[in-house]
């Protein structure tokens, strides 16, 4: 159906969005009707043990889509399903990364396929209660999963005898409420456990310790909701589309200065180019792609001269970049990549949770700095700042990804965009056409000050 | 019922909340959905309230307050009826988001996210990303996204909830949500309470005013 | 587990296993720097100061405080990476860092003045506008904030949730505008709250009562026994030119554990009083030691009965013993009443108590698998206990039974089972409890705490009924006195309970009578430091203050611990001891001592005392 920004209808890579565009799907009757739904997870209770699931997760390949991209049938053969006592599936849809709209793509169109993934993967894991920790802001998506989650317990495949068998099994929701540093596994178990989101040190792991104290599998919506496809058609179909190392297919967003934005089911292996120009139709007449962000804003800065990079992770690792979130912003060359490198800034700062002395201090440190050049009081000095900070917010400095992201926007900017930079800093002056982005003092240096804007 | 004193939450919102520890393997995670039914009442958190939900969770009043405070959903101060938060993150202000900001702030006069409309009405936010961004440049308003923004897509939004124009409900959304009827698609009351199964359930509605 | 072999900066050594980086590291003296880790907290790598590279391991560093030792792991504290994540993080910690150091009271003993020296960049590269908060913020009339200088280590915050179990002090906001505060801005309340002046490792918590007097290079200091509980923590008092000037905690883990209560730290102000009695004096009038002591004999002497005695909470075992003396001759017949002290007799005084084997030290607490707490409020009576036993609940797992009236501070923890007695009940319910779920396998040893309720229970009754569920469930006893030295006064059979009413003679040693001094008296002589209404018709001895006084309390588990003032007496004012000795001459008595020693030795030996009484205990160095 032609109103979908995004993938849909019967191509051979759409593993996930095959279905996407059937009136109703997010019903169950529907979900069950065509599109098969359920009878992976008929298949998982009723016919393999616990072990044959993960083995078959594990030989499809799968890589977590969150952004971490580590892979999921390893994580699930973390969780020791003979140990006493509970143990719980946690689904982060706290999806908060800039540029990235897939989860709720998944939830808006077919929740269902989200639970049958929770179902199969908490009876894989030894789990009886998973809770999906889904973003404030998503009352939709919410709302959608709390039906789908009803119909699913109407059914009774949610509930103490799910198809006969003495497994009880319960999914819960819980809501966040405006924090991207949730969307980090560790804070999310804190945000869970309704105390203020700050990560905690690792080890111990959350398969070892995770929510209030128990064995926790943590996973991504695009994750789970890929597990349905792998029981139905084996690991090894899953494995056979992609790359070796990062088989299948991924959601990206495509947005920014394109055509045609929108959430596009992408085979493994594929390049930048095909994504952004074909499928998202390219920038606007007359602008060329300047820069674009291949996996969130958190994932390092690839210029237009590399737009032939593959989408898998093993290409991307090689670009001194990283698949992440999957979420593509592309910028055209009418943009000035200061600007948006300091409203990217302004982001992590905002969000950082105040545990760790690099990244609360560091964020704050290079908006200002960054505010300094755009208001051309900018030096040699700032620039040196702005490395130093970078350099300060990576490689272990931090407690957690949200610092290594934030130094990583400056370092790849500047990096390749260093001209950019200098013409700000040294020469005052900018030589991009386009109305500048959000700019001003983001945070008061008088706490008794108040905000120009929150 | 008796009517809550100014900043305090009434009987049933007081029983709704005592009754979430027991739905979660830890109490302590009850305070997050506390609190959302106190800003759902209230409109934001009072000191008061704050306390009311600490004092129903047996819990120190200083820990909510430090929970309240981390999270950007949660108020402390006066937010008006209803709140603009318009994302101005990377891939909206490429497309625009910026000049949608201004426009609203020019339209419900005002110049901070801190401060509200005379008529008590409105009031905006910057927000970063809301997870929508092909559909950029974009904004929640009332508990649902508004899609593809202009100036005019605003003006609209702001003329039916002063009562002005036709009242009618805000077409759905171009896209993503597949296939299904305008009814369906309608605005709906603000989810109450949190917790597993609790996402529909009906509190007592305010009296309503002629709105969405 | 067997012990752990590992190399830190080429020196090789060995650790118990579980050691964390930062502890091994200081067995060979090597300093890793660190903010946010405490050794009585849960380590949290917050703070990122303490990074360090270790192979086997990660290819990035981590953070010391977090990383157990490993069998042959090689830790390197001075590698070119380490070196400069320290310098970077030390520079983050100051950018928005006030440059207050000249008035701030932490200088001469801050860890980020100290670490910054040894460990960051000789110059600053900031140079631009700091972040700004009102400052100071009274966080209690004992307790100042100063949000520009915190560094967010969060060891208060911690603090105060973990080992305190309480949350009215909490951060606010997130990121880099996240700040301290007390909840809606209210002055804190806890008797625990001045840890944290001890636990900051910045200017950001100060003792507002100490503000501005001293630098730490101006002060001696000795560690000594706190005299306002029975507890008996340790406590390490400040003193510069006769004053004292502030009181720290210091770290006993047989007792305290490194933390004290607000009376401890706080109540000091009144050695310093300007108005403090420095000459003996009769009926208002100037007087000599001697004129004044013969003043005392004369108008006690004799009166069997009709005189009375009142003692204070902590009278020294030195003085107990005098006193004895005394009261087994010229003052025989005297009624004696002992301030503060509990309805609860001594152990084993003839009672079916239990034989000493079933008594407990405070220390054994934290190995207790079920924890019963009777008849007390411990946060108010004896409150580095209730510390003690929150931290075997909430890091030991044990299991809580508290019967008490009212409720208690322990019911903020879901897992306390409080039973709520009718006052008088308790101990009908204690002997309920043998057949409580809880108890029918405890899984290792039982303590069970308990009090007088403050006189509304039948002492007796609860104790042995306390005494019996010992023997039942195989538990071991605390007994909650509250008087400073409770025990030790009860061991001289000096801790009277006798009533004033009626007496015609009055000698206080310490305060008088919380009651006030009885209608019927006629002659009133007191031993206290400050004027206080009424002297003027009595015969007044300047008396000593804790932070003067030699001697030795036994705390409420029968630990005998002596005192270290660091306060040397000076005359016109004398010792306790020898006040006593002077007055028992007077009155007849030769009681020939020539300091506190041959006392301590002569009680050792002749007074039958608690069997077996635990071997005494020096506390600290003295440095006076």
């Amino acid at each position: 159906m032609p109103d979908l920004r995004g993938s849909h209808g019967d191509q051979p890579h759409h593993i996930l969005t095959r279905w996407f565009g059937t009136p109703d799907l997010h019903r169950l009757d529907v979900y069950s009707g065509k599109p098969g739904g359920y009878a992976a997870l008929r298949t998982a209770f009723l016919e393999m043990a616990p072990a044959e699931i993960t083995n078959e997760v594990k030989a499809s390949g799968l890589r977590g889509r969150g952004g971490a991209g580590f892979a999921t049938g390893t994580k699930w053969s973390f969780i020791n399903r003979d140990a006493p006592g509970p143990k719980y599936v946690v689904v982060n849809a706290d999806e908060s990364e800039p540029g990235t709209s897939k989860d709720r793509y998944l939830l808006e169109n077919s929740p269902h396929m989200l639970v049958e993934g929770i179902l199969i993967a908490a009876y894989a894991v030894g789990a009886n209660q998973a809770w999906v920790y889904i973003r404030g802001e998503y009352d939709e998506p919410y709302r959608m999963l709390h039906e789908a989650i009803e119909e699913a317990r109407a059914k009774g495949y949610v509930g103490s005898r799910p198809f006969g068998k003495d497994y009880p099994l319960d999914i819960r929701l819980y809501r966040g409420h405006g924090a991207y540093i949730c969307g980090e596994e560790t804070a999310l178990l804190e945000s869970l456990e309704g105390k203020r989101a700050q990560p905690r040190s690792r080890p111990p792991f959350p398969a070892v310790k995770g929510a209030w104290g128990r064995p926790t599998l943590l996973n991504n919506v695009e994750t789970l909701s890929t597990v349905p496809w792998i029981i139905n058609n084996g690991g090894a179909a899953y494995a056979k589309l992609g790359t070796e190392k990062s088989p299948g297919t991924r959601l990206m967003s495509v947005s920014g200065n394109v055509l045609k934005p929108g959430v596009y089911e992408v085979e493994l292996g594929q390049t930048f180019r095909h994504v952004i120009m074909e499928l998202a139709g390219g920038p606007p007449e007359g602008r060329k792609v300047k820069v674009f962000w291949p996996g969130g804003s958190s994932a390092p800065v690839l210029p237009e001269s590399m737009l032939d990079t593959h989408t898998d992770m093993e290409a991307l690792a090689a670009a001194k970049s990283m698949g992440g979130s999957g979420g593509v912003i592309v910028m055209d060359d009418k943009h000035c990549i200061v600007r948006a490198a300091h409203r990217l800034l302004r982001f992590y700062a905002h969000e950082s949770c105040g545990k760790c002395t690099p990244c609360r201090i560091g964020g704050d440190w290079a908006v200002r700095t960054y505010e300094r050049i755009l208001a051309n009081e900018g030096s040699q000095v700032e620039l040196d700042t702005l490395q130093r900070v970078s350099d300060g917010l990576q490689n272990g400095r931090c407690l957690c990804g949200l610092g290594d992201s934030a130094g990583w926007v400056i370092d790849s900017t500047l990096r390749h965009f260093r001209e950019e930079y200098v013409d700000h800093a040294i020469r005052h002056e900018c030589n991009v056409e386009a109305p500048p982005a959000a700019s001003g003092r983001h945070l008061p240096m008088d706490r008794e000050e108040k905000t120009a804007s929150a | 019922m008796k009517s809550p004193e100014k900043g305090a939450l009434s009987e049933h919102v007081l029983d709704e909340i005592k009754e979430l520890p027991a739905k979660y393997p830890q109490p302590r995670s009850a305070v997050m959905p506390a609190l959302d039914l106190a800003q759902e009442e209230l409109g934001h958190l009072t000191p008061a309230a704050m306390s009311e939900v600490a004092a129903t969770l047996q819990l120190d009043p200083g820990y909510v307050e430090g929970v309240a405070t981390f999270y950007s959903l949660f108020h402390l101060e006066p937010v008006g009826k209803h709140r603009f938060y318009v994302c101005t993150n990377l891939s909206c202000a490429l497309r625009g988001a910026n000049e949608i900001v201004d426009h609203v702030k020019r339209s419900i006069g005002v110049g901070r996210s801190d401060q509200v409309s005379a008529d008590g009405l409105f009031s905006f936010e910057e927000v970063e990303c809301l997870g929508a961004c092909e559909f950029a440049p974009m904004m929640r308003l009332d508990h649902r996204y508004h899609y593809d923004l202009t100036s005019e897509a605003i003006d609209t939004l702001i003329a039916e909830r002063k009562g002005v124009g036709k009242v009618k409900v805000p077409s759905p959304p171009r896209g993503a949500i597949n296939g299904r009827s305008a009814r369906e698609r309608a605005v709906l009351d603000a989810p109450g309470a949190q917790g597993q199964g609790e996402g529909l359930k009906r509190r007592q509605p305010r009296k309503k005013k002629a709105d969405a | 587990m067997p012990d752990v072999n590992l190399t830190i900066d080429g020196h090789k050594i060995t650790v118990p296993a579980g050691t964390l980086i930062v502890e091994a590291a200081k067995t060979v003296g090597i300093e890793i720097p660190v903010f946010c880790y405490h050794h009585k907290l849960d380590p949290v790598g917050a703070c990122r100061l303490c990074l360090v590279e270790f192979s086997p391991g990660p290819p990035r560093p981590q953070t010391a405080c977090t990383t157990p030792v490993s069998e042959g792991m090689v830790v390197r504290t001075q590698s070119a990476m380490a070196v400069q994540a320290r310098a970077d993080i030390l520079e983050f910690e100051l950018a928005n860092h006030p440059l207050d150091c000249p008035v701030c009271d932490k200088g001469g003993e801050c860890p980020l003045q100290d670490f910054t020296f040894r460990h960051g960049y000789p110059t600053s590269r900031i140079d631009g506008p700091r972040l700004h908060f009102k400052k100071p913020i009274p966080l209690s009339d004992k307790i100042a904030l100063d949000r520009e200088r915190c560094v967010l280590c969060y060891r208060c915050t911690r603090y105060y949730d973990e080992v305190a179990w309480e949350q009215e002090l909490t951060t606010d906001e997130r990121g880099v505008q996240s700040f301290i505060t007390s909840q809606f801005d209210q002055p804190l309340q806890s008797i625990f709250s001045g840890n944290i002046i001890d636990l900051c490792p910045v200017g950001a918590l100060t003792s507002r009562v100490w503000r501005f007097e001293s630098r730490p290079w101006d002060m001696t200091h000795t560690a000594t026994v706190c005299s306002k509980c029975s507890v008996g923590c340790s406590v390490t008092l400040w003193q510069r030119r006769g004053q004292l000037v502030r009181i720290t905690s210091h770290e006993n883990d047989e007792i305290d554990e490194g933390w004290i209560c607000d009376r401890g730290r706080f109540d000091y102000t009144d050695v310093n009083d300007p108005s403090r009695l420095r000459a003996p004096s009769i009926l208002g009038l100037k007087a000599t030691w001697a004129d004044a002591i013969n003043a005392v004999a004369g108008g006690i002497k004799g009166r069997g009965a009709k005189l009375g005695i009142s003692l204070p909470q902590d009278i020294t075992n030195e003085e107990a013993f005098l006193f004895r003396r005394l009261l087994d001759g010229p003052l025989k017949g005297a009624r004696v009443k002992m301030h503060g002290r509990t309805a609860i007799p001594a152990p084993d005084a003839g009672r079916a108590q239990g034989s000493p084997q079933n008594l407990m030290r405070i220390k054994e607490i934290d190995d207790a698998r079920v924890i019963i707490v009777v008849a007390s409020d411990l946060e108010n009576d004896v409150p580095i206990v209730d510390l003690r036993v929150k931290k075997a609940v909430s890091k030991h797992g044990a299991k809580l039974i508290v019967v008490h009236p009212e409720g208690v501070d322990f019911d903020r923890h879901p897992g306390t089972v409080h039973i709520r007695n009718a006052r008088g009940t308790a101990a009908a319910e204690v002997r309920k409890l043998a057949s409580h779920e809880l108890l029918k396998n405890p899984g290792g040893p039982v303590a069970i705490l308990f009090g007088d309720g403050h006189g509304s229970e039948d002492i007796d009754e609860l104790a042995s009924a306390c005494g019996d569920l010992a023997a039942q469930v195989g538990g071991k006893e605390l007994v909650l006195y509250r008087a400073t030295n409770e025990r030790g006064a009860l061991a001289a059979g000096v801790a009277g309970w006798d009533k004033l009413d009626g007496v015609q003679a009055l000698l206080c040693w310490g305060p008088p009578p919380t009651a006030g001094i009885p209608k019927s008296v006629k002659f009133v002589a007191a031993w206290d430091h400050l004027p206080r209404d009424g002297y003027g018709q009595a015969v007044v001895l300047p008396a000593t203050t804790f932070a003067e006084r030699q001697g030795s309390y036994t705390n409420l588990e029968g630990t005998v611990q002596f005192l270290r003032p660091p306060i040397a007496v000076r005359p016109p004012l004398k010792e306790g001891w020898e006040v006593l000795c002077e007055l028992g001459t007077a009155l007849g008595l030769r009681l020939d001592y020539t300091g506190v020693t041959p006392i301590q030795r002569e009680m050792a030996l002749g007074t039958p005392d608690l069997e077996p009484a635990p071997p005494p205990v020096l506390v600290g160095p003295a440095h006076p």
